[in-house]
């Protein structure tokens, strides 16, 4: 009678010892497998980016973005309105807006000694630079990725493929568009961009990185 | 015979439970498991991270792992073993971390990392990163402008199997690398120990004396081969590092290492603890598994606000 009622309750703190052995036992080894890359050996940024180019990325651009003013003013003063207006409202929490812009105005001065080259333009005709716009060959940042409502980073296996993502818009702008403007007397040219920018990323005046340019001809 | 030799066991058996039962009822407690605190960058992380804890009316267990894959699984064990409510975990590797923090899962253990990511979702409840990548193309940046973009140039990595190496060398090249007139010359780990970045770079200085510039994955490697360029009477040569340390920050200020990028490490660490208490209290997971934080460029400009890996106003 003894024997038959205890033994419930001598069974709980045996389990519980048992449990506790087998944790302490268990050891995990490290698995000695490629450190950067993780588990997607067919990752291919470069592709992706290609495939969603035309598709996907020109008409989110071209449907989101605003005139430069009017989202640089928002910005300054209601940076989640324009967010939610120009930017990617499922960014991470944590990170800065980056806006979708399109720059219209004349060129009132160029850099093309860096190979980060860049033009600065003048969008409201008081003959000061507004903005600045690269034009590669060195491309500067992930404005573009990140303006993009259909790329999160929590798909990403890690922020190595994140990265190696956003550098292939960068190289796929350069190839596709900025190598083929022209570099020679820019100033006093007239240019029209479409593309993204993050405030507070360039050190003095905004920097546009653009998805679409064109240059017109010398005045 | 049989009778009192299952009883003898039985009341051993429960004695034992008691004992590891016991800790729970005192107030909760919180692990907080980071690299050694040699490098200024874990212990801020651990410091922060225990003074948010115990602000949160917790008990904090402050352990580390030394990179160490093996002791990081002991030192979960112990977590667990002693009812830890949560851990709080700076990792020691990408893809070895994964079933440590996966076993203190199953034994009902979340576990909120902060510093390097896990090659898996799903099994942490958050993995609060710096964004390297952005931060390795400002301090990149940064240092191309320094160097007028061409000259000789020297790395130095971390340690392999911190992801966080990896990640700053790619976005280390992925400016840099667009300079054709920037020419690596040498390439090493020093895994990031100051004395061993200070050996390194003093052989990779006597096979190339021509160099303009060195650029570190992070601050303690950085001041090891600042150090060692001085000894050598190389001042010259220009260095950048990574991690905000107040170490590089005095450097910075008497016109020694030029620049660095600041990971929020104190803001980070105390963020995970407050979203650990979120769920201890309220069950309730953040909004998004991984979350970014940006990093920022420090120099000559704002060195002088830096203070425990962050910058005041």
């Amino acid at each position: 009678m003894l024997n038959k009622l205890t033994w419930p309750i001598l069974a709980v703190p045996i389990l519980a010892m048992s449990v506790g052995l087998s944790l302490t036992a268990c050891k995990i080894l490290p698995t000695p497998s490629a450190e950067n890359g993780g588990n997607a050996p067919a990752f291919n940024p470069d592709k992706m980016v290609e495939e969603i180019w035309a598709a996907k990325v020109i008409p989110y651009l071209q449907q989101k973005a605003g005139p430069f003013a009017e989202v640089h003013a928002l910005a300054k003063t209601d940076p989640a309105a324009a967010g939610a207006k120009y930017g990617n409202p499922k960014k991470q929490a944590n990170s800065p807006w980056t806006f979708a812009v399109r720059l219209e105005g004349k060129i009132v001065a160029a850099n093309t000694q860096s190979r980060a080259a860049t033009i600065d333009i003048d969008a409201d005709g008081d003959g000061k630079a507004d903005a600045r716009v690269q034009i590669g060959p060195a491309v500067r940042g992930t404005a573009l990725r990140d303006s993009l409502d259909f790329i999160q980073f929590n798909d990403f296996t890690n922020q190595i493929d994140f990265a190696q993502f956003g550098k292939s818009f960068n190289i796929y702008v350069d190839k596709t568009v900025l190598s083929k403007l022209p570099r020679e007397t820019l100033e006093g040219r007239t240019a029209k961009v479409l593309g993204a920018y993050t405030p507070g990323s360039g050190q003095d005046l905004p920097l546009v990185t653009p998805a679409e340019a064109e240059i017109g001809p010398k005045p | 015979m049989k009778l009192t030799r299952r009883m003898t066991l039985a009341a051993f058996a429960g004695m034992l439970a008691l004992g590891t039962a016991a800790p729970a009822y005192a107030a909760d407690l919180i692990a907080i498991i980071t690299p050694s605190h040699d490098n200024p960058f874990f212990k801020a992380e651990a410091v922060g991270a225990e003074a948010k804890a115990k602000e949160l009316g917790y008990e904090a267990l402050v352990l580390v792992h030394d990179d160490d894959a093996n002791k990081q699984s002991e030192l979960i064990d112990t977590a667990i073993g002693r009812g830890a409510k949560a851990i709080i975990l700076d990792n020691a590797g990408a893809d070895a971390t994964v079933a440590a923090v996966q076993k203190a899962k199953d034994a009902g253990v979340p576990s909120f990392l902060i510093d390097r990511e896990i090659n898996a979702t799903g099994v942490a409840i958050a993995q609060i990163v710096s964004n390297n990548y952005q931060g390795a193309q400002l301090g990149a940046q940064e240092f191309v402008k320094l160097m007028g973009e061409k000259g000789n140039y020297v790395e130095l990595v971390g340690k392999e199997s911190d992801t966080n190496a990896g990640i700053r060398s790619k976005g280390y090249h992925d400016v840099i690398d667009d300079y054709p007139d920037l020419k690596m010359v040498a390439q090493q780990s020093a895994n990031w120990s100051q004395t061993e970045a200070y050996s390194k770079m003093e052989s990779i200085l006597q096979a190339n004396p021509d160099i303009k510039g060195v650029i570190s994955g992070n601050d303690t490697m950085a001041m090891g081969a600042y150090a060692a360029l001085a000894a050598a009477n190389r001042k010259d040569v220009i260095v950048v590092g990574f991690d905000g340390s107040n170490d590089v920050r005095d450097s910075i200020t008497s016109g020694g290492i030029k620049a660095t990028v600041l990971q929020p490490a104190y803001a980070q660490a105390q963020m995970a603890v407050e979203q650990a208490n979120d769920f201890i209290k309220n069950k309730k997971s953040p909004a998004e598994e991984k979350q970014l934080m940006d990093c920022v460029l420090v120099n000559g400009d704002n060195a002088a606000k830096l203070e425990t890996f962050a910058l005041t106003n």
